[in-house]
C-alpha cells in the first residue's frame, strides 16, 4: 500500500508529460496543416497568373502575325502586281505552298493558318469551297497548316493572282481574310 | 556560525540537482519541438525556393516568349532599321542559339534574369522559331537593349535580320562610308538618347573609352575591320564575308559561328523560296499562259543553293542572283 503511494505520483507525471507532448504534436500538426494550406494557395495563385500570361502573350503573338504574315516573303505579292503593297497576298503562290505544306507546317509558328476569299461571293451556295490545282481560282479557302480547333485571331488582306482575259494575261484582285490560329492552354 | 552555514548550503545543493533534473525532462518536449520546428522551416525553405525557382523560370520564359512577339513586327515589315528600346525589366542576358539541321533550322532564344544577385538557371524556357533571324553577342547582357532590323534581299527579300545590342555595349563607326553613315546616323535619331551605343566619328580618337572601335579603312588598329572592297568583316581574327549592309551589320554584331550558321539558314530558306517560285512559274504558265522564261536560272540558282557551305560563296551567288534580277525585271511575267 505505501509502495503503491510512492509510485502514484510518478504515474501521474508521466501521464502529464505524455498529454503535453500529445497537444504539441497536435499543435505542430495543425502548424503545419496550415502553413501547407496557405502554401498550396499561393502555388495556385502563382500558376493561374501564369497561365493568364501565357495565353495573353500567345494572343498577342497571333493578332501580330494575322497582321504582318502576308508581308512574308513565302505569300507577299512583291512587285508583281503593279506595284509593291502591304497586306497582298499572291493567290498562285500560296497555291504552290500548298504542295509543300509539310515543309511549312512549323515555319510560322502557329497553330493554323487560313486564307478565306471573302469577296466577291462564290457562285455556289456552299460556304467553303476548299482550292486545289483543279478548282483554283473557283475556291474561297486555302489551308496552308490545319487545325480547326484552336483559338484564332484575323486580318483583312488582298488576295492577287493572275487571270487570262480576253486572251491575254491580266492581275486580278479580291478581298479576303488571313486567319491564324494560336494554341490555347488547357 | 560556519558549522551552520554549511548545513546551509545543503539544501541548496539538493535543490540545484533537482532543478537540474527538472531541466532534464523540458529539455527532451524542447527537443521535440526543435526538430519538428527545422523539419517545418526545412519543408519551408525548401518550398519557397522552388517557389522562387518557377518564378524565376517563369520571367525567363517571359522574357524570351516577349522577344518573339516583339521580334514579329520586324519579320514581315516594310520599314527597317527602325529602332527600338526595349527595357530588360533589371539586369537581363539574351542567349541566342542557331541550328542548321532542319529544313530551315532554328534560331532559339532563352533569357537570364538577374533575381538576389544571382542569374536564373541557363536551362531555363527556351522559345524556337524557324522564320528568325538574330544577330547579337552571345549572351548579350544589360539593363536596356536596341532591337533594329534590316531586309536581306537575294535578289527578291529572303527574310529581315533582326540585331540586338545591349546599351552598355557601345560601337564606334570610324570613318564609314557616305551611305553607312547617313544609315547609321537614320539608325541614332536626330536627338541621340543617354542610352545611345552607336557613335559615327571620324577620327578613332573621339570614339568613347571601352567603345568597340569598327573602321573602314586598313591603316587604322580596330577591333572590327570592314573592307567594302573586299567585302569582308575581320573581327578577332576571323573573317566573315557578306554581300549587302543587312549581311555587314550580322557581321559586325555576332561571332564567326553564328554568322556562318545564320547565313547557311538564310541560304536554305533562299533555295526554298526559289523552289517555290520554280513551282509558281510553272503553275502561271499553266493556269494563265504566263511566261516568265526563268526555269534554267532558278534551276542552276537551286543547284548553287544546295551546296552552300561558307560565306565566301556569297559573292558567287549574289552575281547569280543579279542576273535572275535583271531577266525578271523585264520578264513578261514577273515572279516577284
Amino acid at each position: 500500500m505505501v509502495k503503491k503511494l510512492i509510485e502514484n505520483p510518478k504515474k501521474t507525471k508521466q501521464k502529464k508529460a505524455q498529454m503535453k507532448i500529445q497537444q504539441m504534436s497536435f499543435m505542430l500538426i495543425a502548424v503545419f496543416i496550415f502553413f501547407a494550406l496557405v502554401g498550396m494557395v499561393v502555388v495556385s495563385v502563382l500558376l493561374n497568373n501564369m497561365q493568364r500570361d501565357a495565353i495573353s502573350l500567345k494572343e498577342e503573338n497571333a493578332m501580330l502575325l494575322a497582321s504582318r504574315i502576308a508581308n512574308s516573303p513565302e505569300l507577299s505579292c512583291g512587285k508583281v502586281y503593279d506595284k509593291e503593297r502591304t497586306n497582298c497576298i499572291d493567290l498562285d503562290k500560296a497555291m504552290v505552298l500548298l504542295k509543300n505544306k509539310e515543309k511549312y507546317k512549323k515555319f510560322w509558328g502557329v497553330a493554323s493558318l487560313e486564307i478565306i476569299k471573302t469577296y466577291p461571293k462564290l457562285a455556289q451556295p456552299n460556304n467553303e469551297v476548299e482550292c486545289t490545282p483543279q478548282n483554283y481560282p473557283n475556291c474561297n479557302l486555302i489551308t496552308l497548316v490545319n487545325n480547326s480547333e484552336t483559338p484564332d485571331r484575323y486580318s483583312y488582306v488582298a488576295l492577287c493572282r493572275k487571270e487570262i482575259y480576253k486572251g491575254e494575261s491580266v492581275n486580278k484582285c479580291e478581298l479576303g481574310i488571313i486567319v491564324v490560329g494560336y494554341e490555347g492552354i488547357q | 556560525m560556519k558549522n551552520k552555514n554549511i548545513f546551509q548550503l545543503r539544501p541548496k545543493l539538493n535543490s540545484q540537482m533537482k532543478n537540474k533534473r527538472g531541466d532534464l525532462q523540458i529539455s527532451f518536449s524542447w527537443i521535440f519541438a526543435i526538430v519538428a520546428g527545422i523539419f517545418i522551416l526545412v519543408l519551408s525553405i525548401y518550398g519557397v525556393t522552388k517557389i522562387i525557382g518557377i518564378y524565376q523560370d517563369q520571367m525567363s520564359g517571359k522574357g524570351a516568349m516577349s522577344i518573339k512577339i516583339l521580334t514579329n513586327p520586324f519579320e514581315s515589315s516594310f520599314e527597317s532599321a527602325k529602332r527600338v528600346l526595349v527595357d530588360g525589366g533589371g539586369e537581363a542576358r539574351i542567349y541566342t542559339e542557331c541550328s542548321n539541321y532542319s529544313v530551315f533550322g532554328v534560331q532559339t532564344v532563352k533569357t537570364s534574369q538577374k533575381v538576389f544577385n544571382e542569374w536564373s538557371e541557363e536551362d531555363s524556357v527556351e522559345v524556337s522559331m524557324q522564320n528568325r533571324y538574330i544577330f547579337s553577342k552571345n549572351p548579350v547582357e544589360g539593363r536596356n537593349f536596341y532591337v533594329f532590323s534590316k531586309p536581306f534581299e537575294m535578289p527578291f527579300k529572303i527574310a529581315d535580320l533582326i540585331y540586338i545590342t545591349s546599351t552598355e555595349d557601345k560601337y564606334c563607326f570610324v570613318d564609314a562610308p557616305k551611305d553607312i553613315e547617313e544609315e547609321l546616323e537614320y539608325i541614332i535619331g536626330e536627338e541621340p538618347s543617354a542610352n545611345e551605343n552607336f557613335f559615327v566619328e571620324e577620327r578613332r580618337a573621339n570614339c568613347p573609352e571601352r567603345s568597340t572601335i569598327v573602321c573602314f579603312r586598313a591603316s587604322e588598329t580596330c577591333d572590327i575591320f570592314v573592307s567594302t572592297t573586299g567585302k569582308y568583316v575581320q573581327k578577332s581574327g576571323a573573317r566573315m564575308y557578306y554581300e549587302g549592309n543587312a549581311l555587314m551589320y550580322a557581321a559586325i554584331f555576332s561571332e564567326k559561328q553564328d554568322y556562318e550558321c545564320q547565313l547557311d539558314r538564310l541560304m536554305k530558306r533562299t533555295e526554298q523560296l526559289f523552289m517555290l517560285y520554280k513551282d509558281k512559274s510553272d503553275f502561271v504558265l499553266e493556269k494563265s499562259n504566263c511566261n516568265s522564261e526563268l526555269d534554267f536560272e532558278l534551276i542552276e540558282m537551286i543547284n548553287l543553293l544546295r551546296d552552300f557551305s561558307s560565306s565566301n560563296e556569297i559573292i558567287t551567288i549574289n552575281r547569280l542572283a543579279e542576273e535572275i534580277e535583271n531577266k525578271n525585271r523585264y520578264a513578261e511575267c514577273k515572279l516577284w
